[in-house]
């Protein structure tokens, strides 16, 4: 009876689902279905993982991923990376919107906000390649600016004291203008008789700016950080690019590791990695979303 | 008097922290430019120099051919791909968001919704391999077909949609309701005509992520026939001997087109690309 009903509504409304079916079809065949597949696989064993009849191994490659000290190296560098490059970006990305947005600067701000979100929609394997000569100790400007002003040589990409500095750099450079313009879109949206009120309680510029307009922009603090977490979790092309994992694996991130295992064909391990990666980012979001619900119920 | 010279100074004071950091953000782009004309030896001798000695275009001559196929195919490839993706994907995500905004209740679509969420919650590097497999397993590997059908899902595409549809009134479809209209006269033509403004906007924003994707093309790819210019200059940039002039000048070539398109376009890019981040 129930099942019929179903069926009754679904095909009066059928339509609708010719409107779907495209989308449906593709997140099937692009999404689900290589997930499903990729689980399928980290339960396999890799010798055999593509054949038609994989042997199964239970919970085996997981155990050898859990156990593998490079892992668990690379994981730690991932996540203390990801907190560096996050902190570094927002702080930038909030400080040029505040500057961009003083009412002080009214010529030129077209011109300031165009040079930072350039670089976001500039391919970044082409930004990542010029940053990667730009380090570069010889052919390289960087180097070669502060020894004209005296100061000592920067190692670059090639030193394993400065490589996480100088991908930090250029990731800053590629991603900064997308927050700072999240951060603009938010301080035009608010309340600026608030600021008037505190200008006649006679309110200091920093106390304005702590008490009244920081809390304003929570919504945007919110999405930014839930936006960086992710992206710099995920951080690959600046790897392939500029480091390939090195100097002694010292830019050796998760996602990196997991595309070695995959080319030297240790599918098994490489696909249980990647799903404990979608479990953390699953968790993640959730948890993101929530903060995200309770943030719009207020 | 003395209050206006302090106002003065704080303004002069932040022009002169915007100034260099805007220039320092578009100094590597200026730099790129002269390293294309520019040969190694000049280059070595003095790298700070902030115009060329002379516009010498060999470099182009350089990178006519790279990795064994010429450079307009790479070129046809970058705008063939990213234009058949973009469109796709706007005409698939447009009516899948408006059917799932219409009808959230309807049977199954809630399973839709929620499985494109888990697509695009996984880690993207590491979904592209097990699309390797589903590509193989379609007889798709080294054809456009394979690349531009798993470019043409987005995140931002189905939240740009998603928001808008949200956002329309419920009296437009009941007009068109009492006045006899199909649902499919609805969608075509009441709906998506409205939406034009949005539709532009996802456009232009498809156009910019698609034309920057490299991970996905270089797997689906059976040999350099189906790269695209940012996968091709990847390639180059691996191999030893490329010279450094002629890196430059293709990363120049990768990166114009998505330069003057954000440039004339600008507001809306920027519009658009918060306002798709803030629903997700």
């Amino acid at each position: 009876m129930a099942l019929a009903a179903t069926i009754d509504l679904a095909w009066r409304n059928r339509v609708f689902y010719l409107f779907a079916a495209p989308f449906a079809a593709l997140t099937a065949v692009f999404g689900l279905w290589p997930i499903a597949l990729s689980i399928q696989v980290s339960f396999t064993a890799s010798g055999t993982a593509l054949s038609a009849a994989p042997s199964y191994v239970g919970l085996a490659n997981y155990a050898t991923v859990l156990a593998d000290p490079l892992f668990l190296a690379s994981m730690a560098r991932t996540l203390l990376y990801t907190a560096l490059a996050v902190v570094a970006n927002l702080a930038f990305a909030l400080a040029m919107a505040m500057l961009i947005d003083s009412p002080r600067l009214k010529t030129g701000t077209m011109f300031f906000r165009l040079a930072l979100f350039l670089p976001v929609v500039t391919p970044d394997v082409a930004g990542y390649v010029v940053w990667r000569w730009l380090f570069d100790r010889s052919f390289g400007s960087i180097n070669a600016a502060l020894g004209s002003l005296g100061l000592p040589e920067f190692g670059g990409i090639a030193s394993v004291d400065t490589v996480t500095t100088a991908i930090l750099i250029a990731e800053l450079w590629h991603h900064a203008g997308f927050y700072m313009t999240i951060f603009l879109a938010n301080l035009a949206m608010r309340d600026r008789a608030l600021e008037e009120a505190a200008a006649i309680d006679g309110a200091s510029a920093w106390q304005t700016w702590r008490h009244v307009i920081l809390p304003q922009l929570r919504p945007a603090i919110v999405v930014n950080l839930v936006y960086a977490t992710i992206q710099f979790l995920k951080t690959f092309t600046v790897v392939v690019v500029m480091t390939k994992g090195g100097p002694a694996d010292r830019t050796n991130f998760v996602s990196y590791y997991a595309y070695q295992l995959f080319d030297q064909a240790r599918y098994g391990e490489a696909t249980a990695m990647a799903t404990i990666l979608f479990a953390c980012v699953i968790a993640l979001s959730l948890g993101a979303f929530k903060l995200v619900d309770r943030e719009a119920a207020r | 008097m003395n209050h206006r010279l302090r106002a003065g100074a704080t303004t002069a004071a932040l022009y002169a922290i915007a100034i260099p950091i805007s220039l320092a953000f578009l100094y590597p782009y200026w730099w790129m430019c002269l390293g294309m004309f520019r040969n190694a030896r000049q280059v070595l001798g003095d790298p700070l120099r902030l115009w060329p000695e002379q516009f010498d275009l060999s470099a182009f001559a350089e990178i006519a051919r790279v990795g064994g196929v010429d450079l307009w195919v790479y070129a046809f490839n970058s705008f063939a791909i990213t234009t058949a993706s973009t469109a796709l994907g706007i005409a698939i995500t447009a009516m899948g968001a408006y059917a799932l905004c219409r009808q959230p209740d309807l049977p199954g679509f809630r399973w839709l919704r929620f499985g494109f969420l888990l697509t695009i919650m996984y880690p993207y590097m590491l979904l592209v391999i097990p699309v390797y497999i589903v590509v193989f397993k379609l007889g798709l590997l080294g054809s456009y077909a394979g690349i531009v059908l798993f470019l043409a899902l987005g995140p931002i595409q189905f939240f740009l949609f998603d928001r808008f549809f949200r956002t329309l009134p419920r009296e437009v479809i009941e007009a068109g309701i009492c006045d006899g209209a199909s649902e499919a006269q609805i969608l075509f033509r009441i709906i998506l005509p409205m939406a034009k403004p949005v539709l532009a906007t996802v456009a232009l924003i498809t156009f910019l992520i698609n034309w920057s994707q490299w991970f996905p093309i270089l797997v689906i790819s059976r040999s350099p026939d189906t790269f695209t210019l940012p996968v091709a200059l990847l390639s180059m940039n691996g191999e030893l001997g490329a010279s450094f002039r002629a890196i430059m000048a293709l990363a120049f070539v990768t990166t114009l087109p998505v330069a003057i398109a954000f440039v004339l376009a600008q507001r809306r890019v920027m519009e658009g690309m918060a306002a798709g981040a803030v629903k997700g």
